[in-house]
């Protein structure tokens, strides 16, 4: 059985259909952010690349958020529609647990971090000793500097000597990060630093088989931040 | 020939719709769910707000169409969607929905223009209205007059340069203190009052093109009012009437002029501000005058929904005109 997991929350959209311990096919691009016209005809050439048929799929996947509001919804919204025909349960996964997937089995800390635009980042940590990261802070929308400060108090309280930064919020702040991090900072190569939807399929079937899954109904963006309006009304600006 | 079901989702502005319409005429379900409350604190539609919510009530509402109309998925015989114009984070969540929920079920797209099926709304209920027509399109988001001498061929002839006339409804309703939507709340309002009282200008009413314009109205209103209150004469109920009244009578002298220049015989309203009965009489009447015919919707047809999606798309079915699994939305009219 095979998970065709799908994921356009940021500037990568991606598709990857991959068995338990096999990953079959993937499509990744990170261009401009057309997303609506080309993942359907990804998600097509991917199963018919590998001639696939709704019958071998056990499970969909999709990245949650955060990410881009519109990008992230066009994934979603997707999926809920192949959900939806095909009766096949979602499993649901956030953005920077894919990304921190990307590092596996490293003492490294390992810091997943998105461009938010407005001078923040989408942010959490994560710990890769297992075969899956376990996340060690609640997400965020934070400036990159809190960031930062975050970072270095889970070197202090973890003793690592290591860290990863994977995402394109690390990319934007590359320089800032550098002179903070130092000689904690491990580089790494550009494969690994954004989402990829082969590492979605494979926290997909953890999800599967911890039975955590969705489906087009009950399935959730995570945005992180409020809408502007919404923001503004809270804080009694008009 | 087999019936043609064809399921309609549309989520252009502020309401989440999914409709299954039956050979382009007859509704077997029509569900909206309707975001009006939502948006009433903000004072108007918030598109992020709009998608938000789009994203989380597209698969029930789905659902509830086929749970209405008693039809298994794979009854259907196209998934229609309307892609253009509108907010376009809105569009994108029942597109993106609308074509893979297609795709995996093996059944072909349409695109539907939005306006297109605002003004098929009016063949839902009349299916025997005789080309050509003059279409007069008003909603929070439009206010343009069509030409359409087949179900195939639309000529845009004129449409507002500024605010669209629900826009108009919206922002004078906001300024007066009524309550959001303004269409419905300004007509209440005048209902209490009398047009006339006060004197606002019909403007573009005595040029001889088919453009709109409605800031200059909205502006008027709040100058007026605020020389009324000073001197404390201010009545909302005949400030309401009296812009309801300017308003429509601007719509309705374009709309029989464009009549009379296309040589039509029928004319058809459509859209959110075809639902005012005031626009629907008055233009009813001075059509009868020239011996034509007038169709508006039924008022739950006027509003946004997908049943017009789903029955406009039955036009394209039959033409085979389907879209591929690359197709985008539009925020803007383009390709009338
Ligand atoms: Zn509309």
């Amino acid at each position: 059985m095979l998970i065709l997991a799908v994921d356009s929350a940021t500037q990568v959209a991606g598709v990857a259909l991959a068995g338990r311990d096999r990953v079959v096919c993937e499509e990744f691009v990170n261009f401009k952010r057309n997303h609506s016209e080309i993942l359907l005809p990804k998600i097509d050439r991917v199963m018919k690349d590998s001639q696939c048929d709704w019958s071998q799929i056990a499970a969909l996947a999709v990245t949650t958020g955060p990410g881009s509001f519109t990008g992230l919804r066009i994934g979603m919204a997707t999926v809920k529609g192949l959900s939806l025909a095909t009766g096949l349960p979602i499993a649901a996964i956030s953005t920077l647990d894919v990304l921190a997937h990307n590092v596996v089995r490293s003492p490294a800390l390992v810091a997943a971090m998105l461009d938010a635009r407005r001078e923040e980042v989408y942010f959490s940590c994560y710990d890769v000793q297992d075969r899956f990261p376990r996340m060690l802070l609640p997400m965020k929308a934070c400036p990159p500097q809190q960031a930062g400060r975050e970072i270095l108090d889970l070197i202090g309280a973890t003793g690592r000597e290591q860290v990863i930064l994977l995402g394109d919020g690390a990319t934007s702040y590359h320089d800032y990060f550098t002179d903070i991090l130092g000689q904690y900072l491990i580089p790494v190569s550009p494969h690994v630093m954004l989402p990829r939807a082969a590492a979605l399929a494979s926290l997909a079937w953890e999800a599967l088989d911890k039975g955590q899954l969705d489906n087009s109904l009950t399935v959730k963006p995570i945005y992180l931040r409020l809408s502007e309006a919404e923001y503004r009304l809270q804080k009694g600006v008009s | 020939m087999n019936d043609i079901n064809i399921l309609g989702i549309e989520t252009s502005c502020d309401e989440t719709a999914a409709a299954i319409v039956k050979n382009g005429q007859e509704i077997l379900s029509n569900i909206v769910q309707s975001q009006i409350s939502l948006h009433q604190k903000f004072g108007g539609v918030v598109p992020e707000v709009a998608s938000r919510k789009h994203i989380e009530t597209i698969t029930a509402v789905t659902q509830e169409a086929f749970a209405r109309a008693a039809l298994t998925y794979q009854d259907i015989d196209a998934v229609a969607v309307t892609h253009r114009p509108g907010l376009i984070g809105a569009l994108l969540v029942g597109l993106s929905f609308a074509k893979s929920l297609a795709y995996a079920l093996g059944k072909p797209i349409i695109a539907v223009n939005h306006l297109h099926g605002h003004i098929y709304a009016n063949f839902l209920e009349n299916p025997g209205i005789a080309f050509p027509c003059v279409c007069l399109v008003v909603s929070g988001g439009h206010t343009s007059l069509l030409y359409m001498p087949s179900h195939h061929e639309y000529h845009l002839i004129g449409e507002t340069r500024d605010d669209a006339a629900g826009e108009a409804f919206d922002k004078v309703a906001r300024f007066l203190g009524l309550a959001y939507p303004g269409g419905p709340s300004v007509e209440k309002a005048a209902l209490q009052g009398q047009p006339g009282l006060y004197k606002l200008p019909r403007i573009f009413l005595d040029r001889d093109d088919f453009e709109f314009s409605f800031s200059g109205l909205k502006t008027a209103v709040m100058n007026l009012w605020r020389k009324l209150e000073k001197s404390g004469e201010a009545d909302v109920n005949n400030m309401a009437a009296e812009f309801q009244a300017a308003l429509v009578e601007v719509l309705a002298e374009k709309t029989l002029h464009a009549a009379k220049k296309f040589q039509v015989k029928t004319v058809l309203l459509a859209g959110g501000v075809a639902a005012n009965s005031l626009l629907r009489s008055t233009i009813a009447e001075k059509a009868q005058v020239q011996g034509m015919q007038v169709f508006y919707p039924s008022l739950s047809l006027c509003t946004d929904n997908a049943a017009m999606i789903a029955g406009r798309a039955y036009v394209q079915y039959m033409r085979r005109d389907f879209a591929g699994l690359d197709l985008n939305a539009y925020p803007g009219l383009l390709s009338l």
